[in-house]
């Protein structure tokens, strides 16, 4: 059958391609191209070639070889990402694999795929609680907190600005429902009282009737757990419209430009936000993006382009630690090159890190968005700050560990 | 690339092409022989994806769930919980003809889907149920556990379709054909044109149910963007009519087809150039949308056509 021959086709082009460089190390990208995240993929993937581009401008590695990424689509969803991850893992033989954007698509390629197959996982993006307690055999790591850490921090927060009884206004998607909730456990058993705890639908016209309610319930504040651009600038704006609340508390999806150029800085003056952030003036950062800058254009402030980056350096470190691309000791050697103690390590001292490698020292890898400490669980704890608007953008004021 | 990796890319292949073809099955029943337009396979899918979830993941604090049920069980309920509410939209809507039930069908599979994401306490809503066991885990790890599970999603897609091949050849599904292709001729001779379609509508929507629960154990995890309608509902229509609607073997052969052109065009794209990562994306659309285009220009009937049956001798 003609459909047998043009798939036998596709097979030997494939095969044919994939054995013709064989001193090549490849790293798998799992990423979202097309599907519902593809907007955010493009500066991602730059920061990810970026990677690459460092680890061959600097030597290559093992020993000169080329550090290749394979990118591949898995559409944000289950089904294609573990028909995606198979591919990498399968017939690309990949080393390890950067990615699984969306929780959803990470952790479905991770169970169907990576766990099984025995092959280390990073992904940059992924936040669901459900990744903390999974039976990995620790090959799944994500290197941006868990959405329970930033509810953590952010009612401890709430509670030194001396808030005792909040409304929350969260937006229904994984990301709202997640940080909500460990808000919701951690402010209550730290003595805090929720007045009011209401989900919302993203992009509707008008949230007038949830906010009376909850203005109606007696809290001195309004925590908006919702992205500017979706439902969270509204929800500000018909507050402050209609006298339901003053002040507000927000989280990084609510710390967007728009937000200023919509309700205006005055009017913000006694908000805060809460949003992962690096450690101390971290001057790497800015080189990073300086250099980013220079290298597509443009894109070093859209989001995921420092973790993406970092995730894929971590994966090539922890290859050139183990020594080989022999999966399980990569995974092995992922915690030695991310964790304390060691000589510190930044973006772009790819050549450095190598020369540490090969003395045999023990190296420490401090990355754009954070010094990526994983614990047992391989997640990490990461730093949130405090920020406060400052004239047309915002401000970091505290951080929190 | 090595045999073992290839060998274990297949076995890939085949469990998420097995869970398609069951889907394609059940809609066979209800289409290829009855000639009901569902275009909601999303929301059966769901029904029996978080039923199976439910009664077989272990403990959460933050959902219903943790019954700890053997997989069977999980699985008979799927079935059953998506057939109980196939029963219910087929009282409502079957009576509409074509079109008209492919619309409600998706107002159904619409509000199933909103349920799911919004009764938290009951579905853990957009953050998903985890930790979903897979048969034989305690015994099987690793990539045996591969093995172990494209062998348990064969056996239903068997199971499906013994089961589908006899009620086709079966005085039912002799029946089922007459009111397909003349609901007033087979009005006329006495049979219950009503009773017969919601019995169609219910017996492929019990697999649909299964290949849901097939679905979340093989994912061990199960959240809303896993019953994306494109990827279900889209996709299985797809695989049966390249296949050959109206044939059981047209249905299976269609799924393997049509996932294998899904996911076999990546591995030419993905060898493009990295500067085309994002584009060649998007090139993979197109050529799967070239492919189909192909298949159906050249086998309009199917890649295997419906055959007249032969009934089942009395004995």
């Amino acid at each position: 059958m003609k459909l047998t021959v043009l798939a036998s086709a596709v097979l030997a082009i494939a095969l044919g391609s994939a054995s013709a460089y064989s001193d090549e190390v490849k790293v798998g990208a799992l990423m979202g191209i097309t599907g519902p995240l593809a907007n955010f993929i493009p500066p991602i993937l730059n920061a990810a070639r970026l990677a690459e581009k460092d680890v061959n401008d600097g030597g290559g590695i093992l020993g000169g070889e080329k550090f290749t990424l394979v990118v591949v689509d898995g559409q944000a969803a289950a089904q294609p990402s573990v028909d995606a991850a198979s591919k990498l893992v399968n017939l690309e033989n990949v080393a390890a694999i950067m990615g699984g954007l969306s929780s959803g698509a990470t952790i479905a390629s991770a169970n169907a795929v990576s766990i099984p197959n025995g092959v280390l996982q990073v992904s940059p993006t992924s936040t669901s609680p459900a990744m903390t307690d999974m039976e990995d055999n620790d090959f799944l790591f994500r290197i941006v907190p868990s959405d329970n850490y930033q509810g953590q921090v952010l009612a401890k927060m709430v509670l030194e600005e001396q808030l005792s009884k909040v409304a929350v206004a969260y937006v229904n998607n994984d990301y709202g429902v997640g940080i909500a909730g460990t808000f919701k456990a951690a402010y209550e058993s730290m003595g805090g009282t929720v007045t009011a705890f209401e989900k919302h639908e993203d992009k509707k016209n008008s949230y007038r009737g949830e906010l009376a309610t909850m203005a109606s319930s007696g809290a001195e504040a309004l925590v908006v757990i919702a992205y500017a651009g979706g439902s969270g600038a509204k929800i500000v704006k018909q507050s402050l419209e209609n006298g339901f609340f003053d002040r507000f508390v927000g989280t990084d999806g609510l710390r967007d430009d728009l937000l200023i150029e919509q309700i205006g800085a005055e009017a913000l003056a006694t908000t805060f936000f809460s949003a992962p952030t690096s450690p101390d003036d971290n001057p790497v950062g800015e080189i990073f993006h300086t250099r980013f800058d220079e290298e597509f254009g443009e894109g070093s402030d859209k989001p995921f382009v420092d973790q993406s980056y970092d995730a894929t350096m971590l994966i090539a470190l922890a290859i050139e630690k183990a020594g080989t691309t022999d999966r399980s000791k990569v995974r092995d050697a992922l915690r030695e090159v991310a964790n304390a103690p060691g000589e510190e390590v930044g973006p772009g001292d790819w050549k450095k890190a190598v020369a540490l490698l090969a003395d045999g020292k023990d190296i420490n890898y401090e990355g754009v968005s954070g010094s990526h400490e994983f614990d047992n669980n391989g997640d990490v704890a990461g730093f949130i700050g405090k920020f406060v608007v400052d004239g047309d953008s915002y401000k970091q004021i505290a951080i929190f560990k | 690339m090595s045999a073992e990796g290839l060998a274990f890319y297949l076995i890939g292949f085949l469990t998420m092409g097995g869970i398609y073809a069951v889907l394609c099955l059940a809609l066979n029943m209800q289409w290829g022989f009855g000639g009901l337009f569902n275009a909601g396979i999303a929301g059966f899918y769901a029904v029996g994806a978080y039923t199976a979830a439910i009664l077989t993941s272990a403990g959460a604090a933050s959902h219903v769930g943790g019954f700890d049920l053997p997989i069977v069980i999980g699985l008979i309920c799927a079935g059953l919980l998506a057939g109980i509410t196939a029963w219910g939209i087929a009282r409502v809507c079957v009576r509409l003809k074509a079109d008209y039930l492919a619309m409600a069908s998706i107002g159904f599979a619409e509000i199933i889907r909103l349920v799911v994401i919004n009764e938290q306490w009951l579905t853990n809503g957009s953050l998903g149920i985890s930790r979903i066991p897979r048969p034989l885990e305690m015994v099987f790890s690793g990539r045996q556990a591969e093995i172990v599970y494209v062998v348990f999603v064969w056996l239903l897609v068997l199971l499906t379709y013994v089961v589908s091949q006899r009620l086709s050849r079966s005085p039912w599904g002799l029946v089922m054909r007459a009111i397909r292709d003349n609901d007033v001729a087979a009005d006329s001779i006495g049979k219950n044109v009503q009773r017969f379609r919601v019995e169609a509508f219910v017996v492929g929507s019990v697999f649909m149910g299964v290949a849901g629960a097939l679905s979340a154990h093989y994912f061990k995890f199960f959240s809303p963007d896993a019953t994306e309608p494109l990827l279900v509902t889209f996709l299985c229509w797809v695989m049966l009519i390249a296949g050959g609607s109206g044939n059981n073997r047209g249905a299976i052969a269609g799924a393997l087809v049509v996932w294998a052109i899904w996911s076999m065009t990546e591995i030419i794209t993905s060898h493009l150039p990295i500067e085309w990562a994002s584009r060649s994306a998007y090139l993979r659309m197109l050529l799967i949308g070239l492919f189909l285009q192909v298949v159906l220009q050249r086998y309009r009937q199917g890649l295997l056509p419906e055959r007249r049956t032969t009934p089942v001798q009395a004995r």
